[in-house]
């Protein structure tokens, strides 16, 4: 039994089938939800991957800030666009040009051009030796050669962070 | 060892992409467009960390070209969802057809 193969086909079907869910959806709280149980799958891809850090760093970043930030918009932005519209048929819903069949061809267009191009490209088989510690591994190459991408990163984070303050707050409250 | 080939790593993110890609434009809901826009970087960072697992090289530039990535998304969610809640709080509506203050 390929045991690898069977966890990544398991997780695979997940993120599609979630990924989908995200898409077509009615309630916004249940694509919200959906999207952050394919978040969590990918940290289990990650995890597949010997990318022990990245998995770590993309479940408490992603499945738990940001999910959290957009549960908190989804609260916070108004509730009869939140709830469900009325429900259309398949073939209603498809035949709209604009949010029907235009973006699914779109998609489908660009997953063509995509693989096209991965498909004519022989990708190596078999993994290389994994890296025995990859946290290690990240510190030094942040701190090394990726010094400067790093504090650009912290600049960048910070004027979000601030940004984010400064939008959201109420005009009049500056006491 | 593991037995999957790099290829269907690359397949799986390419759909993902593809799924991103179509969520974030049937879409009119502000919210639900950001969300197929996590799902789009998603494949992305899938892609980097399979690279550098399976490409002969440094192991780890793929890794941190992945955080990278992430901190990118989590500055881009912020600021994105405080501009959704301010015009939310302006004029009432997630719609994005809704908000056409500069439509000619």
């Amino acid at each position: 039994m390929d045991w690898p193969l069977v966890v990544f086909v398991a997780l695979a079907v997940g993120i599609l089938f979630g990924a989908y869910r995200v898409a077509t959806a009615q309630v916004v709280t249940h694509a919200a939800l959906y999207l952050a149980f394919v978040l969590s799958l990918v940290a289990g891809m990650f995890y597949l991957l010997q990318a022990d850090f990245v998995a770590a760093v993309q479940l408490l970043v992603y499945a738990g800030g940001v999910m959290t930030v957009i549960i908190f918009a989804i609260m916070l932005s108004e509730l009869s666009e939140i709830r469900a519209q009325a429900p259309q048929n398949v073939l209603q819903r498809l035949m709209s040009p604009y949010f029907g069949i235009l973006p699914l061809l779109v998609g489908l267009l660009v997953f063509a051009v995509i693989m096209v191009a991965v498909l004519r490209v022989p990708w190596p088989v078999a993994p290389q030796a994994a890296p025995a510690d990859t946290v290690t591994l990240i510190g030094n190459g942040l701190f090394q050669t990726y010094a400067l991408p790093f504090e650009v990163a912290s600049v960048l984070l910070l004027g979000a962070m601030v940004g984010a303050i400064v939008l959201t707050r109420r005009e009049g409250s500056d006491r | 060892m593991t037995g999957v080939p790099l290829v269907d790593f690359l397949v799986v993110a390419g759909l993902l992409f593809a799924i991103g890609l179509w969520t974030a434009l049937r879409r009119t809901n502000a919210i639900m467009i950001l969300m197929g826009i996590e799902l789009m970087l998603n494949a992305v960072n899938l892609n980097l960390v399979a690279f550098s697992r399976y490409m002969p090289g440094d192991a780890m530039r793929g890794m941190v070209f992945a955080l990278f990535v992430l901190t990118v998304a989590a500055a881009e969610a912020a600021v994105g969802l405080a501009i959704i809640i301010l015009v939310v709080r302006r004029r009432g509506v997630v719609d994005v057809n809704k908000v056409n203050l500069l439509r000619g």
